[in-house]
C-alpha cells in the first residue's frame, strides 16, 4: 500500500501545541493505509486471537457451570450477596463510557481531534457493554426469568417494580446500548463503502456492500448523514451522565451504609469515565503501533486525553474524600464503622489501599508534561487506574456488605475459581471481539480523518498551529 | 440430609447437554407429573382422616430412659411436625431441638432397612427361631447362663414386665443397662441408691447451679426451663436470682445473673465455701462464695443448689448438704426412686458386662438399642470384646459400630413406628403411639424381647395395655384409650422418699489441686448429637452451639487464657492425652471459660456406616475412663507438632454488637426504679416521608420476644427448621455463611471486657412496616399483605438478592444450589405439605407462619366465626420452653402480643432506620447482686 508520502513511524516528540495530525498524506493514501489491516493480518494478530478465544471459551465454560449448577458456585454468601458479578458489571459498564463520551460530547463541542480516535473508542463501548449486560443477566437466581425485569404487557398483568432501581437500570443499560450501537454504526457507513470500493474478493465486496448500505457518498447522503449524525451524538450525550447515574442508583436507594449516599451518580459518572479512558489508552496505544497510525493520533491526541484523565482522578478523589467527610459528618455510627474502621482497616484493607493509590495516585503524574505523551507512562498509568476502578467497586459492593449492622451476621467474602474465571473470561471475550474489530472493521474513522486532513491542508496553521513539518 | 458434597455433581454429559441448554437459553419445561397407569379415586375415607387436613396424635419420646410426651402432627399417614404435650408435666406443650429433630432421623435414608446374619441378607422369622426358647436353649441351656442382654436405659412397665418373664424362662440371664450420660453421680452421693433429684424451680427464689445447664440438658430440663422462665416474666414481682459456677459456658450460664467460670476442682471448693458460710462457720472465704452463701441463706427454704451430673459425688454431697442446711430439701428439692429399671444397681452396669465378657462367661449377647461399640469408654474396650461373643445380635437404626461388631443385626423401629411406654424423669406414666408402620420393617425392643420369649409376632399394644401398672390404669377399655389419646396419665409421679448425703464424703478431703502444666478434663453432653444418638441428624449437627455457634462437630473448649499460655488460636489442632491415650482435637476458644480446663463434647467421630455423621469431628470417648466420672484431672495438653489446623463451620465469630445496642439489657436496680438507662429504652424515630397505607385487615400480625427469658436453647431454630422445609446445607455452605435458618440465636457479650456476660437475642424476619427489602425488588417478589405480613413470593423471585442486601437483620437466605433437588422418597414424606419447598435461585425467609394463619382463619371461616389473634401460634413459639415468644393481632388491644408492646422494656432492633418492625423485643433485666457488682 501506499505510505509512500513519509514514513508513518514514531516520530521524536515536537513542542507544543502539538498537530492533531501529522504530515501531508493524500486522500487516497490515508484510505488504503487504514484499510490495509482488513485485507491481511499478522501472526501477532493470530497470536492475540488464540489468546483471547481462549478466554472466551473459558468464560463460556465457567458461565455454564454457573448456569448449570447455581451461583452457589461462586464465593457469594449472606451477607455478601453481591460481589465479583456486581463489581464486573459496573466497571465494564464504567468502561463502555468513554467512547460515547469521546465521539458524541466532542463532537458537540466541536473538538475534531477526535476523528482519530472515536471509532476505537466507540468499540470499545459496545464491547464493554456486552460484557456489562452478561452479569446482571448471570447474577441472578434464575437468569432464565430475566425478562421479568423488563415492563412487558404480561397475560398475568404482573409489571416490574418501578419502586426498584433495577428496571431501570436495565432500561438505562439497553437504551444506552441501543444508542451507542448506532451511533458507531451510522459513523461506519461512509468507511464501510470505503472498504467495499477497494475489496479485493466478491465475498468482502458483498459483505461490506451489505453493510454500507447503499452509500454512495452524495453530497445529498453527506448532508443527511451529518444532521443524523449530531442528532445521535445529541441524544446519547445525556445518555452518558444518566446510564452510570441509574446504575449507582442500585446502591444509593439502598439504606446500606456505604451504599446509601447522594454523591453516587455524579462519583459514579466521573469514574466511568475515568476508567473508559484508562481503557482507550491500553487499546489505542498497542494499536497506533501496530498500524502505525502515529501520525493520525499524534501526541495531541494523548495530550488531551491524559489531562481529561487527571480531571476526571482529581474529581474521583475529592468524592473519596467528600464520602468520609459524611460519614464522620453524620454521627451515624455504622456510616462512620464503615468508612472509618471497616474500609481502612478492615478485612479488605489491601484492596482498599489499592484502590485509593492506584485511582488517586497514578494520574497524579499527567501533571507533568512528558509523561502525558509518554506511552510507557501511559499505559502503565492506565493499566493501574482500570485495576484501581475495578477496586473501587469491589471495595464499595464487598465492604459495605461483609459488615452491615448487625454484628452477628458479619462475614467475609472469598472469590472462587469460578468468580476468577469469569472475570479472566470476560476480558478474553473483550479482546476477542476488539480484535475481530480491528481485523473487520475500519478501526480509524477514515472519512473524518480524511476531511480533517483536507482542512489542515487548506487551514493548516489555523489549526494546527506551529506544527513542524506541515 | 444428604445435603452437602453430591447434591448436584455435574457429570460429563448431563454439563455438555446444560451447556448446549444453557447457550440456547431454553425456558421451556415440560411440568406434569401425572402417573401413566390409571388411579384410583379415594372413595372410602376412613373418619379421623381427612385429605389434606393435618391430625395430632399423642405419643411419647423417650430419651436415656425417660419420657417426654409429644403431640405429632401427621398428613395423610405421615408424621410432619413435633410438638410438646402441653398436659405432660416434662414438655408443658415445649419442645426441645433434639425432639424437634427426631422427626428428621425417622426419614433418615440412612436408616438400616434389612435384617441380617453376619453378611446375609436374614428374616425376622429366622432371627425368632435362633433367638426364640428353641433356638436359645441350645445355646445357652435351660436357665440361660451365657445368656445377656444390654439395654439402654429404660423406665418401661411394659419392658419391666417382660424381663420379669425372660427371668422366669432363664433365672440365670444378666441383664444390664447403658447409655453414656446418666445422673449416677448423685446416685453414689447419696446414702440410699436409686434415687434421683426433683427441683421446683417456681418455688425457687435464689438458685445455684454448680455446672449443671439445667436450663438446656437433661430430662425435665423444658420444665424446668419454664419454671425457671416463670420467674422473670414479670421482673418487678418477684424475679428469682441466678448463680451459675461452670467451666464451659453453656446455656443455662448465659441465663446466669451472675456466672462464675470456675474447673471442676475450683467448683467443688466454691462449693465447700458455701456449705461453710450457710452452716454459719465460714472463715476466710472468697468474696463470691461469701455474697452467694449469704444469698441462698437470706432465702432459707426458697432457695436451691443444683449439681451438674458430669459432677463427682463429693460436688453432689456437698449440694445436698447445702439444701439440707438451708431447709430446701423437701421444698424445692426432693428426692424419689429412679424410674429407670436397674438404677443404683451396681451389677447392671456396663462395667459390670465387660467384667463377664472378659471372663468368657457370656456366649449370647443381645445389644437392643444404644450404640456400645462406640458410645463407652474406651479403656472397656467394648467393640473388641463384642466382636469375640460367638452369638450376638444387635438392634439398632443404623448399621453404625456396634452393627459392624454383632453377628445379627435387626433395624430397630423409631419411635414414632412403635407401641410403648415410659416414665417421665417424674415417675408420670406415659405412652408411646406409632404415628406410621415402620417404614423399613423395624422393630421395636418390646418385639424383640417378646421373640425371646417365644412370641414372634407380639401385640405391642395388647401387651401394654396388660402390663401397665394396674394402680394406674383401669381395665376398661375407654379408660385405656383416653389414655392413649392423652398420651399419659395424670397424678402417676413417683413418691418422694427421704435421703442424705453419704457423710464420709462431706468429710473427705477435696480433690487435689491438678499439678502444674496438666489440665482438668470435662466430658459434656452434646447440644447437637447428645452422646452421639443424633450424629446422623442434619437438623442437629447444623444447628449452632448457644454459645459458640459452632456447627458440624465438636472441639476442645478453652479458655483464651489456657490457649495464649498454649500459644493455640481456634482451629488450631491440640493434642490431649489421658490416662495413656491421645487425641487430636481442634481448639475453640470460649470467652470466660475456665482456665486450665479443656471441656469435651460426646458423640462426634463416628465411624459407622451413616453418610451425614461419617467424618465430621472428634470421638473422645476413647479418653472417657468412666463414664460416671466426667471430670477428670491430669491431662496433658500441647499444640500439635505438625501444626494442623481445622476451619470451623461457626455461623457467628463476632462476639460484640460494637456499640449498635440490638441486644439490651437492664439491671432489675434500674428497671424497678423506673429510672431506664436511654440506652435501653425505645428510641423516638423522625421521618420526613409520608407514613406508608394503613393496613385495614381485621388482624395486624405482631410479635415479640423476652430476652429477659429467651435462654438461647435454640428449639425454634429446630422447630422453624422442620415447620417451614428448610433444607440442610453442610459444613463447607455453614462455613461460607450460607446456612438456611430462618430463625437464628444471635448471641452477643455486653459489658466490661474483664466480666463479660452474654445475651441471647432469636433474629428472624422484623416484618418491617416499612420493609427495605420490598421497594427493592424489581419483580415485586417481597410484598406487604394487608394483615402486615412482609411476603415472599417464591414463584416470581428471579434471585437478585436485593432485597438481602436491603435487609438491615439480615435475616433472608438464599438457595445458592438446587438444595432439594435429590431427597430420598423417604425425605419427601418428611416435607411440610402446607409450605412450598423452594427451588435453586429464590430467596427465602420467616414468613410468620403464613400457613398456620391461614390455615386458622380458614378454620374461623368454616366455623362461621371472627378470626382471634390467639388462634395462631408460629412454630418457634410453640417450641419455645420458656415461652419467650408472644404472637398475635395487634388489633386486639388485650392480646398479650399488645400489651408487652407497651412495655417499658419494649423495643426495636435498629429503630433508627425507621423500618417499623412487627417483632419487638424485651429488653433483658438482670437480677444482679449489689454484693457482686456494686456499680449495678
Amino acid at each position: 500500500m501506499s505510505a509512500a508520502a513519509r514514513p508513518l513511524v514514531e516520530q521524536p516528540p515536537d513542542r507544543e501545541p502539538w498537530p492533531v495530525m501529522r504530515g501531508e498524506h493524500p486522500a487516497a493514501a490515508l484510505t488504503d493505509h487504514l484499510l490495509a489491516p482488513l485485507w491481511r493480518s499478522s501472526p501477532t494478530w493470530w497470536l492475540l486471537f488464540g489468546l483471547s478465544s481462549l478466554g472466551t471459551l473459558l468464560l463460556l465454560f465457567t458461565v455454564t457451570y454457573t448456569v448449570a449448577r447455581g451461583i452457589g458456585v461462586w464465593g457469594n454468601n449472606i451477607p455478601v450477596a453481591w460481589a465479583f458479578a456486581i463489581t464486573n458489571f459496573v466497571w465494564w459498564i464504567g468502561i463502555g463510557h468513554a467512547g460515547t463520551f469521546i465521539s458524541a460530547f466532542l463532537i458537540l463541542l466541536n473538538q475534531r481531534w477526535r476523528g482519530s480516535i472515536n471509532r476505537v473508542a466507540e468499540a470499545m463501548t459496545i464491547f464493554a457493554l456486552v460484557n456489562a449486560a452478561l452479569f446482571p443477566l448471570l447474577h441472578l437466581g434464575r437468569p432464565w426469568f430475566f425478562y421479568w425485569l423488563i415492563p412487558y404487557p404480561a397475560t398475568m398483568g404482573v409489571w416490574p417494580n418501578f419502586k426498584s432501581a433495577l428496571p431501570w437500570d436495565v432500561a438505562a443499560v439497553t437504551t444506552y446500548f441501543t444508542v451507542s450501537l448506532l451511533f458507531w454504526f451510522l459513523g461506519l457507513v461512509p468507511d464501510l463503502a470505503s472498504a467495499r470500493d477497494r475489496a479485493p474478493s466478491r465475498l468482502k465486496r458483498l459483505v461490506y456492500g451489505v453493510f454500507a448500505m447503499g452509500w454512495r457518498g452524495s453530497g445529498f447522503q453527506w448532508q443527511r448523514y451529518r444532521v443524523a449524525y449530531v442528532l445521535l451524538a445529541a441524544l446519547a450525550t445525556p445518555l452518558v451522565i444518566s446510564v452510570h447515574s441509574v446504575v449507582s442508583l442500585d446502591f444509593s436507594i439502598a439504606q446500606l451504609p456505604g451504599w446509601h449516599s447522594t454523591i453516587f451518580p455524579p462519583y459514579f459518572v466521573v469514574g466511568a469515565i475515568y476508567s473508559g479512558l484508562a481503557m482507550v489508552f491500553v487499546l489505542l496505544l498497542p494499536l497506533r503501533r501496530a498500524f502505525g497510525l502515529y501520525d493520525i493520533v499524534t501526541e495531541a491526541h494523548l495530550s488531551a486525553m491524559a489531562k481529561l484523565m487527571l480531571a476526571m482522578g482529581l474529581m474521583l478523589a475529592y468524592s473519596y474524600v467528600v464520602e468520609i467527610f459524611m460519614s464522620w459528618y453524620s454521627a451515624d455510627f455504622a456510616e462512620q464503622y464503615t468508612y472509618l474502621t471497616a474500609r481502612p482497616a478492615g478485612p479488605y484493607a489491601i484492596a482498599y489501599w489499592i484502590m485509593t493509590v492506584l485511582n488517586v495516585v497514578t494520574p497524579q503524574l499527567f501533571w507533568v508534561r512528558r509523561f502525558r505523551t509518554s506511552t510507557r507512562v501511559l499505559f502503565l498509568a492506565s493499566i493501574g487506574i482500570l485495576v484501581g476502578m475495578w477496586m473501587e467497586r469491589f471495595i464499595i459492593i464487598v465492604t459495605s456488605l461483609n459488615r452491615d449492622f448487625l454484628t452477628s451476621s458479619w462475614h467475609i467474602y472469598m472469590p472462587t475459581w469460578v468468580d476468577w474465571g469469569i472475570l479472566a473470561g470476560s476480558l478474553g471475550l473483550f479482546g476477542f471481539l476488539f480484535l475481530l474489530f480491528v481485523r473487520f472493521v475500519p478501526s480509524v474513522a477514515i472519512s473524518e480523518v480524511k476531511e480533517l486532513s483536507i482542512e489542515l491542508g487548506r487551514d493548516g496553521a489555523e489549526l494546527a498551529g506551529a506544527a513542524g513539518d506541515a | 440430609m444428604h445435603e452437602h458434597h453430591d447434591h448436584d455433581e455435574l457429570s460429563r454429559r448431563t454439563f455438555l447437554k446444560a451447556l448446549g441448554a444453557s447457550l440456547a437459553l431454553a425456558g421451556l419445561d415440560g411440568c406434569t407429573r401425572m402417573p401413566a397407569e390409571k388411579i384410583v379415586t379415594y372413595v372410602n375415607q376412613p373418619p379421623e382422616l381427612t385429605p389434606g387436613v393435618a391430625a395430632h396424635y399423642a405419643t411419647s419420646m423417650v430419651l436415656d430412659g425417660y419420657a417426654i410426651g409429644l403431640i405429632v402432627e401427621a398428613h395423610d399417614g405421615r408424621p410432619t411436625k413435633i410438638e410438646g404435650n402441653p398436659e405432660h408435666p416434662a414438655s408443658l406443650g415445649a419442645s426441645g431441638a433434639i425432639e424437634q429433630a427426631s422427626l428428621l432421623q425417622l426419614y433418615d435414608p440412612d436408616r438400616a432397612t434389612r435384617i441380617r446374619n453376619g453378611a446375609r441378607a436374614s428374616s425376622w422369622q429366622a432371627f425368632a427361631a435362633a433367638f426364640g426358647p428353641a433356638g436359645l436353649r441350645n445355646r445357652v441351656g435351660a436357665r440361660g447362663a451365657g445368656l445377656a442382654l444390654l439395654l439402654e436405659p429404660t423406665s418401661s412397665p411394659l419392658i419391666a414386665s417382660q424381663l420379669a418373664t425372660l427371668h422366669a424362662m432363664y433365672p440365670d440371664i444378666r441383664v444390664y443397662f447403658y447409655a453414656p450420660l446418666l445422673p449416677t453421680a448423685l446416685d453414689a452421693a447419696l446414702a440410699t441408691r436409686g434415687l434421683v433429684a426433683q427441683y421446683d424451680l417456681r418455688a425457687a427464689d435464689v438458685i445455684l447451679s454448680a455446672g449443671a445447664d439445667f436450663l438446656a440438658a437433661g430430662p425435665f430440663n423444658l420444665r424446668y426451663a419454664r419454671d425457671f422462665a416463670d420467674r422473670r416474666r414479670s421482673p418487678a414481682n418477684g424475679m428469682n436470682r441466678l448463680y451459675v459456677a461452670e467451666c464451659n459456658y453453656t446455656v443455662t450460664g448465659g441465663a446466669a445473673d451472675h456466672r462464675l467460670a470456675s474447673g471442676p476442682d475450683a467448683l467443688e471448693r466454691m462449693l465447700e465455701s458455701v456449705l461453710a458460710v450457710v452452716r454459719g462457720n465460714a472463715g476466710n472465704t472468697d468474696s463470691w462464695s461469701a455474697a452467694v452463701g449469704a444469698d441462698l441463706q437470706s432465702r432459707a427454704g426458697r432457695s436451691l443448689v443444683i449439681v451438674g451430673d458430669a459432677q463427682p459425688p463429693r460436688v453432689h454431697a456437698l449440694g445436698a448438704a447445702i439444701n439440707d442446711a438451708l431447709g430446701n430439701t423437701g421444698k424445692t428439692v426432693w428426692f424419689t426412686a429412679d424410674p429407670v429399671l436397674g438404677a443404683g444397681d451396681p451389677n447392671a452396669t456396663i462395667t459390670s458386662l465387660v467384667a463377664a465378657l472378659g471372663s468368657g462367661g457370656i456366649d449370647t449377647l443381645l445389644c437392643l438399642g444404644g450404640n456400645p461399640s462406640y458410645a463407652t469408654p474406651g479403656r472397656l474396650e467394648f467393640s473388641s470384646l463384642l466382636r469375640r461373643v460367638p452369638n450376638s445380635a444387635y438392634i439398632g437404626l443404623y448399621e453404625n459400630e456396634t452393627a459392624r461388631d454383632a453377628k445379627w443385626f435387626v433395624p430397630a423401629a423409631h419411635y414414632l413406628e412403635m407401641w410403648g411406654d415410659a416414665r417421665a424423669y417424674d415417675g408420670t406414666y406415659s405412652l408411646v403411639q406409632p404415628l406410621v408402620q415402620p417404614l423399613h420393617g423395624g422393630k421395636s425392643v418390646a418385639e424383640v424381647l417378646g421373640a425371646l420369649v417365644g412370641k414372634s409376632s407380639l401385640d405391642v399394644r395388647s401387651a401394654l395395655h396388660a402390663a401397665a401398672p394396674k394402680q394406674i390404669v383401669d381395665a376398661s377399655d375407654d379408660g385405656w384409650t383416653a389414655a392413649l389419646g392423652r398420651g399419659f396419665i395424670a397424678g402417676t409421679a413417683l413418691p418422694r422418699v427421704a435421703a442424705a448425703p453419704r457423710p464420709e464424703l462431706l468429710t473427705s478431703p477435696s480433690r487435689a489441686q491438678a499439678a502444674a502444666g496438666s489440665v482438668m478434663i470435662t466430658f459434656e453432653r452434646d447440644p447437637h448429637v447428645h452422646d452421639g444418638s443424633f450424629a446422623n441428624n442434619g437438623w442437629l449437627q447444623e444447628l449452632p452451639d448457644p454459645i459458640t455457634k459452632l456447627t458440624w462437630g465438636n472441639a476442645a473448649l478453652i479458655s483464651s487464657r489456657t490457649a495464649a499460655r498454649l500459644s493455640v488460636s481456634t482451629g488450631d489442632v491440640l493434642e490431649l492425652s489421658y490416662g495413656g491415650r491421645t487425641t487430636r482435637i481442634p481448639a475453640l476458644i470460649v470467652p470466660e471459660h475456665a482456665d486450665d480446663s479443656v471441656t469435651l463434647t460426646l458423640g462426634y467421630g463416628r465411624g459407622g456406616a451413616e453418610h451425614t455423621a461419617g467424618d465430621i469431628g472428634v470421638n473422645v470417648y476413647p479418653l472417657l475412663m468412666d463414664a460416671t466420672q466426667r471430670t477428670v484431672s491430669g491431662a496433658t495438653i500441647a499444640r500439635a507438632k505438625d501444626g494442623a489446623h481445622h476451619d470451623f463451620a461457626i455461623t457467628q465469630s463476632h462476639w460484640t454488637m460494637e456499640g449498635r445496642g440490638q441486644a439490651r439489657s437492664v439491671s432489675l436496680g434500674d428497671f424497678a426504679g423506673g429510672h431506664m438507662p436511654a440506652a435501653v429504652r425505645a428510641r423516638r424515630t423522625l421521618t420526613i416521608y409520608d407514613p406508608p397505607p394503613r393496613l385495614n385487615a381485621p388482624q395486624q400480625w405482631a410479635m415479640t420476644i423476652d430476652l429477659g427469658t429467651c435462654i438461647g436453647c435454640s428449639a425454634c431454630v429446630v422447630a422453624c427448621q422442620a415447620e417451614n422445609n428448610i433444607p440442610v446445607v453442610g459444613p463447607e455452605e455453614v462455613a461460607n455463611a450460607r446456612e438456611m435458618h430462618w430463625m437464628r440465636i444471635d448471641r452477643y457479650i455486653e459489658g466490661s471486657t474483664t466480666a463479660p456476660r452474654t445475651i441471647t437475642q432469636p433474629m428472624l424476619c422484623q416484618q418491617c412496616e416499612d420493609a427495605p427489602c420490598e421497594y427493592v425488588c424489581p419483580v415485586g417478589a417481597t410484598m406487604h399483605s394487608d394483615d402486615g405480613l412482609n411476603e415472599m413470593i417464591y414463584n416470581r423471585c428471579v434471585g437478585t438478592r436485593f432485597c438481602s442486601n436491603n435487609c438491615p437483620y439480615k435475616v433472608r437466605r438464599f438457595n445458592w444450589y438446587d438444595y432439594n433437588a435429590r431427597l430420598s422418597e423417604t425425605e419427601q414424606m418428611g416435607k411440610n405439605p402446607d409450605v412450598t419447598v423452594r427451588e435453586r435461585g429464590v430467596m427465602e425467609k420467616c414468613t410468620f407462619c403464613v400457613q398456620r394463619i391461614r390455615e386458622a382463619e380458614i378454620a374461623a371461616g368454616v366455623e362461621g366465626r371472627a378470626l382471634r389473634g390467639s388462634d395462631v401460634t408460629t412454630a418457634c413459639q410453640q417450641a419455645c420452653p420458656t415461652k419467650a415468644i408472644v404472637f398475635g393481632s395487634l388489633t386486639d388491644r388485650d392480646s398479650p402480643v399488645a400489651k408487652q408492646r407497651q412495655d417499658p422494656r419494649a423495643y426495636s432492633v435498629l429503630e433508627e432506620l425507621g423500618t417499623n418492625p412487627r417483632v419487638e423485643y424485651l429488653a433483658r433485666v438482670r437480677n444482679t447482686n449489689p454484693r457482686l457488682e456494686p456499680d449495678a
